[in-house]
Order: C-alpha cells, then structure tokens, then sequence
C-alpha cells in the first residue's frame, strides 16, 4: 500500500478499534458486494482550464506520490499527492488528464476570500448566553419540516395572552429565571419585546397557559404595556421565546423596561432555552 | 447434547441471518470510484460551497464560503470518510440586529459514509456541531452562543460531482440538523474534488 501515507494515519485509528467480529461481519460484506461493481458516471471534456498538476503522479491511479503543498483554499495540505495547484475558478472545469482518460468535469474549489472564521474561544464562551437549556410549549410544536406555529389564540387575534410553557436544564446555581418574547426580527432596528417577566423561582420548571406564579414581576413591553400582547403588524411574523437562567438576581421593579433588563441580562451572562414559534395571520 | 447441538444451529441461523442482512446493505451502500474505478486506498476530497445557508426560523446565517476536507475510502465495499477539516468564511446573517460573532465546526472529525436513497447515491455525515456566537444589542440572539448538532444527508450528482444539502435530501436520508430543540434547515451545494492521488480525476460514486 504504497499509497498510504500521513494524511491517513488517522484512519488508522478505526482500523485497530475494529472488533475481530466486525471484521468478520465487513469480510461477508467485501464478498457480498464482490463484482457489483461499474456503472459509474464518466465525465467528458468540457474544455476548461486544466489546474496544475505539476508534482503530482500521473492520473489513472498512479500510486507514485506527487509534491506535497497546500492549495490555497484554506485548508491544510501537506499529504504526499496534493499538488502545489492553485484551483481554478468556481466556474472553470477540467481538460483530460495528461493520459488522455477522462477527466474531472465538475466545478473547482475557488480560493476563499478573506480570514476563516474563528470557532467561539472559551473566553467567549465563558462570557456568553449560552442557548443549551430546552424550552417547550404544547401549544408550539413544529411538524414535519415547518417550523413551530404559534396558534393565534396567542396573539391578538385571539385572547392574547401566553401559552403554557415547561423547561428543563436549569444549571445549578441559578438565582432567578426570566421569561421573554420578542420578535425575531427587529422593528425599526430596535429589538422588540412582547412579553417579559422576571422574579421567577428557579425550582419552577413551568407556567401554564394565561396564569403567572406567586412573585412573577412583570415588564413593559414594546406597545408600552405591562403584560403580553403579540401583534404582529403585517401578515405574520416569527417569534421568539426565551427563558433566561440568571446567576444573580436583578430585582427588577414591576412594570420594568424589558429592553433595558434584557440588556442587563445578557451582562450576567447566564444560559437561556429558546423557543422560536412563527404566527401567520389567516 | 441436544442443547448443545441445538445451540449450534441457533448459532449458525444466526449467522446465516446476518450474513445476507450484511450482503444486502453491503450491495446496496455506494462505493467512492475515480475515472470509475473503486478507489483502493485513500483520497482526499475538498470542495467548497457555492452556496450555503442555515436558518434557525426567522434568522439565517450565510457564509460566502464553507469549505470542507474529506478523507475518503472504501471499507468493506461502502464509501466511507472522515471529515476533517470544515473552515468557514465571511458568514453574517439576514437580520440588520445581527451579526456573527465567531463561528466554528467542533468535534472535528465527523464521521462520512455513503449510502443509497431511492437509487440516488447519497453521503450522510454524523457529529455535526457548529458553534455560532451572535452578536448585536438588539439582536434577538445577541451576545448569545447557539450550537448546531447533528448528521446531515445529501444527495451527490455523480455527472455534475456536487453534494447537495437541503430540507429535502436531510428528510430523505433520515437526518437532520437541529438547534434550540428543533430542527433547522441547511442548505448547500458543495462541489467534490480530489486533491490527493486522483487529482483531475471524475470522482464518482455508484
């Protein structure tokens, strides 16, 4: 096996989990699919640019390792085969290979443009909401594909008050919960809230529909009134709701400004369960 | 001495039941093949995405590239790989309030094997998990960290040598994706191409 090389030492590693048994088990396989092979696609020529392949063994299953480098894509290279190319455009396909078989005839990898994207660092996420608590409603529940709807009973449409929520996953430590809905997508480049309420006991693991509990304080939303009230003012909208698990409590006064305690409690950084519901008027 | 033969056979049934189920999912599962040829060893395929999407409901983030690197071989006469590498670029959202803070596949590598959907040969990939940190003080996601997790299945277009993801290949192959407790779309079509010993090469799988 002349052409295993670095780049796959790390499937090597599954090689030795394997059981003698599952080894049993793919050698029946191997049999079973024996001379099922052929069929596949061959691609003609499409009369692109062909990338470079200086370094690299000839095509047609050479086993002869080409220059080791890294495309410029990004990603790391290095394995023996992997050619100093840059790859063509998006939209450019290949020639023949020098050969004369056929060749690649699907689009390339086009070189990225700008820095790669940094994975969250454990700073961040020290210092983040993290959304990893579960937040549910009988009344929300997504079907098939479509996302969770939000029955208009719910909204003004109806009696306009909350359904019945239940949550699971308060970390321990928690000093209060705060339950929050708000649209998804800003109104006039302001966050909007339709709902908040703070002072909830953190032992609680629900509300039912319409009631609050004994020392619920409750906020004042975007339309400028102490309670719930979602109204969309066009077709429909999308719906977000969020139950916050503070490590500290804020006592907030009743009738608080919701944005103003949403923008504190995103400061204490805490974890939140999320529960994104659409409403569709009609 | 009954019981023992009687064993014997039970064991021997057995395996004769997991003998042909292995021989139908072996002759079923698709194999990685160049110029069309089954690849003996390993090859590495990358590819970038020409477009790729992801929507938690109201709130779809977008990179302008998602490349990946994929070790890829044949086991036992499946296709199988392991995802190694998936950097991502210039991703932002459809919402003014919010932008992408830091974004980034975890628990690297994620398992690949492929398999074959209504005669469409399809890829599926397991341990999927993206860690994205929205920012934005009126970002309904604001300062807050959403993780992706998963397996997602797409179909490949042997004459094109694409991958695709949507809610419609996921649904098919039995996968999804979900974040905040529900399911999410994901969206993108992701060229194949080897980088390794079959550069240039048609990449195939049947």
């Amino acid at each position: 096996m002349a052409q295993r090389t670095g780049a796959i030492s790390f499937l090597a590693s599954f090689a030795k989990a394997a059981s003698v048994r599952v080894f049993l088990a793919l050698a029946v396989g191997v049999i079973a699919v024996s001379g099922c092979g052929g069929g596949s696609f061959s691609s003609t020529d499409t009369g692109g640019e062909v990338a470079s392949r200086a370094g690299a063994g000839p095509a047609g299953g050479s086993k002869t390792p080409g220059t080791s480098a890294s495309p410029a894509t990004g990603l790391t290279g290095g394995s023996p085969g992997e050619t100093a190319a840059k790859p063509a455009s998006r939209a450019s396909n290949s020639k023949a290979t020098q050969n004369g078989s056929a060749a690649k005839s699907g689009p390339h990898i086009t070189p990225p443009k700008g820095p790669t994207e940094e994975a969250p660092t454990p700073e961040q996420v020290a210092h983040a909401t993290v959304a990893d608590m579960t937040l549910e409603s009988p009344a929300i529940i997504a079907s098939g594909g479509s996302p969770a709807r939000l029955a208009a009973t719910y909204t003004c449409d109806g009696q306009d008050s909350w359904p019945a929520l239940h949550w699971a996953g308060v970390p321990t430590g928690t000093a209060e919960l705060a339950l929050f809905a708000m649209n998804v997508q800003p109104v006039e480049e302001r966050l909007f809230v339709d709902w908040a309420v703070a002072g909830l006991n953190p032992g609680l693991g629900e509300i039912k529909a319409g009631e609050l509990p004994k020392g619920a304080i409750v906020g004042t939303n975007g339309f400028g009134k102490a309670g719930y009230s979602i109204c969309p003012s066009g077709a429909g909208e999308i719906y977000m709701f969020a139950l916050y698990a503070l490590p500290q409590s804020l006592l907030p006064s009743k009738g608080f400004d919701a944005r103003e305690l949403r923008k504190e409690i995103l400061g204490v950084s805490g974890n939140v369960g999320l529960l994104p519901a659409v409403y569709e008027r009609g | 001495m009954r019981t023992k033969a009687t064993a014997i056979g039970a064991a021997l049934a057995a395996l004769a039941v997991l003998c042909a189920m292995f021989a139908t999912s072996a002759s079923a599962a698709p194999a990685w093949k160049f110029e069309g040829k089954s690849l003996e060893g390993t090859e590495v395929v990358m590819g970038g995405a020409i477009e790729s999407s992801m929507t938690i409901p109201g709130l779809t983030t977008k990179c302008e590239d998602f490349l990946y690197k994929l070790t890829v071989e044949n086991s036992a006469g499946t296709g199988k790989g392991s995802l190694t590498e998936v950097p991502l670029y210039n991703c932002t959202t459809n919402s003014k309030a919010c932008t992408v803070g830091t974004i980034g596949a975890e628990k690297l590598p994620w398992p690949t094997h492929l398999t074959t959907v209504s005669t469409t040969p399809y890829i599926i990939i397991e341990g999927v998990k993206v860690a994205i940190y929205y920012e934005g003080e009126e970002c309904v996601l604001g300062e807050t960290l959403v993780t992706v997790t998963g397996s997602a299945g797409g179909s490949i277009d042997n004459a094109a040598e694409t991958a695709t993801f949507n809610s419609s290949t996921l649904s098919a192959s039995k996968t999804e994706l979900k974040a905040l407790s529900q399911k999410i779309e994901w969206n993108g079509l992701f060229p194949t191409e080897a980088f390794q010993w079959h550069r240039e090469q048609a990449l195939s799988v049947s």
